[in-house]
């Protein structure tokens, strides 16, 4: 740039704009942007009533319309309850990643795409965008969503096209409980929900007598590494707050990473060679299995992998919270840490 | 690349050239806007493209059935009229609207410090946005409102990092480096926070990625209202400022000299350059390099004249992102990437361009 160039010509005195006339345009921007805000609650004021008021796992009271048949699920997690729920015939969109740069293989195992027979036409991007049209172009009643996508934007679509969304994000594993009776609620299928319920309740108590066992009987719990994925600095796990966490302390368990200050930590290796965990567990599914691991630091000189007690498992056990977590992954979890309980 | 000279000009004749380059840069954005509603995800016939959306604005009189012969998809004509006029419609309203507030801001912010490579994006105001959606996120604030909140955090965020910049440049005005380290310190300084904040909140980190990459859809028609108003009349006060802007091109004395009040103007165009950007980011997240490259396009075009120059950086900047959106979708069919990156991809080697073609400037004992 040539700041310093010579004129165009002379210029002529004039004076700067006027203060009342900046004032008065910015009384002008905060009006429409006030105007703006109200027509956008008017707008939201108008969304559908149905014949369902439910309250979501956020708090949110959705009006459903009474047992839909056209649902678009956002998240493999709620995709497990649908399917145990018999639910399956109800879902004509599952989230994906970009079309091109994965789809439904980046949120969904590939036991998961079989079982579910999820094909790529069901695909609703919702990442790295949200594809708007494509939701639409399916046309469903109802979108259940987990936080997998922004819910800023998941309730954006919902108020500009009025289709009820239902954010089922349980905070605990009490709450996939919760959202079984939610779904049964929504669908009508009471009976179906009570009994996964009682499944539910069988195998959390199950594990409730097991720790009660332990405990009365002074056993130490067993200490474990449950990673889910290793690099060159350590062992990325679950910290407190997590549901990988919830399930090892059901599963009678003692996380190396119980105290970490963050949730998600990342482990060293001179941390686990110090913790010496009696049992690791890695995540296996999409892409990862045990040689994903073995390039961590320390892997071999691990007791734990010295006496063959490193045990792959589904990954999707200790990440979604949803019944297959509780009804699978915990008996899983507690076969590998307590091998005589069966 | 012959052309008008491009130091310092005072404004002097409005010429017939920078006239026609105006009308030439609004023929180009009307023909972008009228082709890019043809893009999308989702694959419509052109033609049916067209009907729906002149039956949209004959309110149905023209084409009662817009989607006759068409293909459907399981949503019907009605989910057809939706992608094509709520969708796609409102989204490229939305980029003409953010890139004209990107390319005005920055042109803006380049003519206040006379320096070529001031751009909202890189004296951290996106960076305020963004550490105010985290806030929203991370903290849960007004859950289940979190969609008016975001964009309403995203602002103020804004706003605040250009009020900071603002009293940190003040005592030193014209200084190009105080402006810029303090703009890159404030955007490494609010970047560190948002990264603290994330790693307490790793699925508040999902829903921040979202918004840091820049994205077009899901709005609808009222907070394109919204974008649209404050754009438009803080965009129409900032081009009201194009002589005053050009006569700050010859030195704070020989403004004052000619009636112009340095000090207020900056500190105005500087509070009005904050609320535009703050507006255009806070319903669509950080787009890029928008306005930093826009104003250059038109100071080769047309010269140094903000007249022209302000004007035209909106008319390109608003170009530019709906070209971005198109190439996004013509480059990945039936795949919606992040805007900011597409519009990163363009910016940044033009960024490295302008760093070069400096210092070669500089050493070659040009001021």
């Amino acid at each position: 740039m040539h700041l310093n160039g010579p004129p165009g010509s002379s210029p002529s005195p004039r004076r700067t704009v006027p203060l009342a006339w900046f004032v008065v345009g910015l009384v002008v921007v905060a009006g429409v942007a006030v105007v703006g805000v109200a027509g956008y609650y008017d707008y939201r004021g108008s969304s559908p009533a149905g014949p369902v008021t439910v309250t979501d796992d956020l708090g949110r009271h959705v009006s459903v319309p009474s047992d839909p048949n056209r649902v678009v699920v956002l998240g493999p997690s709620i995709m497990d309850a649908m399917y145990r729920l018999g639910l399956r015939s109800h879902v004509v969109g599952v989230d994906c990643y970009a079309a091109s740069l994965g789809g439904l293989s980046d949120d969904y195992s590939s036991d998961q795409v079989a079982l579910w027979n999820l094909t790529p036409s069901m695909c609703v991007e919702v990442e790295p965008s949200f594809d708007t049209e494509g939701l639409l172009a399916i046309g469903p009643q109802l979108i259940l969503a987990a936080t997998i996508v922004s819910t800023a934007t998941i309730e954006q679509f919902s108020d500009t096209y009025h289709i009820p969304v239902v954010i089922l994000q349980p905070a605990s594993l009490g709450g996939v409980l919760v959202d079984i009776q939610l779904l049964g609620e929504i669908f009508h299928v009471g009976p179906a929900a009570s009994t996964i319920e009682d499944e539910l309740d069988a195998e959390l108590a199950s594990a409730a007598a097991l720790q009660a066992n332990l405990t009365g009987n002074g056993t130490p719990f067993p200490t474990v590494l449950v990673t889910y994925s290793a690099d060159a600095n350590g062992y990325w796990t679950y910290g407190p707050g997590t549901f990988g966490q919830s399930l090892i302390e059901l599963a009678s368990g003692a996380s190396i990473s119980a105290n970490s200050t963050v949730s998600w930590p990342e482990l060293s290796g001179e941390q686990v060679l110090a913790s010496n965990p009696e049992y690791i567990v890695y995540g296996m599914g999409f892409g990862l299995n045990e040689s994903s691991y073995t390039d961590g630091p320390f892997w071999s000189q691990f007791t734990a992998t010295q006496d063959g007690h490193a045990v792959g498992l589904d990954s999707n056990y200790f990440t979604e919270p949803d019944p297959s977590m509780i009804l699978e992954g915990l008996p899983a979890l507690i076969a590998v840490l307590h091998p005589g309980s069966a | 690349m012959a052309g008008p000279p491009r130091g310092p000009v005072a404004p002097g004749r409005f010429s017939v050239r920078r006239r026609w380059t105006l009308a030439l840069l609004t023929a180009l954005l009307a023909v972008g806007v009228l082709f890019s509603p043809l893009l999308g995800t989702v694959a419509i016939a052109p033609e049916t493209v067209l009907r729906i959306l002149l039956h949209q604005l004959s309110s149905g009189r023209l084409f009662s059935d817009p989607c006759a012969g068409a293909p459907v998809p399981p949503s019907g004509c009605p989910g057809l009229i939706e992608i094509v006029w709520d969708a796609r419609l409102s989204e490229v309203v939305l980029a003409v609207t953010v890139g004209a507030g990107l390319g005005l801001s920055g042109g803006t912010l380049q003519g206040v410090f006379r320096n070529p490579l001031a751009d909202p994006f890189l004296l951290g105001l996106s960076s305020g946005g963004t550490l105010g959606t985290a806030v929203v996120v991370v903290f849960r604030v007004g859950v289940g409102e979190q969609n008016l909140l975001l964009p309403l955090f995203a602002f103020v965020g804004a706003i605040a990092t250009g009020l900071v910049i603002l009293v940190a440049a003040r005592s030193r005005f014209g200084s190009v480096e105080t402006l810029l380290l303090t703009g890159v310190a404030l955007s490494s300084f609010l970047s560190a926070v948002l990264a603290l904040l994330l790693v307490f909140s790793p699925t508040g980190s999902l829903q921040v990625d979202f918004w840091l990459l820049g994205n077009l859809g899901a709005l609808d028609w009222s907070e394109d209202g919204i974008v649209f108003g404050v754009v438009l009349v803080a965009g129409t006060l900032l081009v009201a400022y194009g002589r005053e802007l050009s006569l700050l091109q010859l030195g704070s004395d020989v403004a004052q000299s000619l009636g112009v009040d340095a000090r207020k103007v900056r500190v105005r165009l500087l509070l009005l350059t904050s609320v535009t950007t703050a507006a255009a980011v806070a319903f669509t997240g950080v787009i890029g390099f928008v306005g930093l490259v826009s104003p250059h396009v038109v100071r080769r075009i047309a010269g140094n004249d903000y007249r022209v120059v302000l004007p035209g950086a909106a008319l390109v900047g608003a170009g530019f992102l709906l070209a971005a959106r198109d190439l996004a979708l013509v480059a990945f069919p039936g795949t919606l990437l992040p805007i900011g990156i597409f519009t990163s991809f363009v910016g940044a080697p033009f960024f490295a361009y302008l760093l070069f073609r400096r210092r070669r400037a500089s050493t070659m004992g040009a001021p």
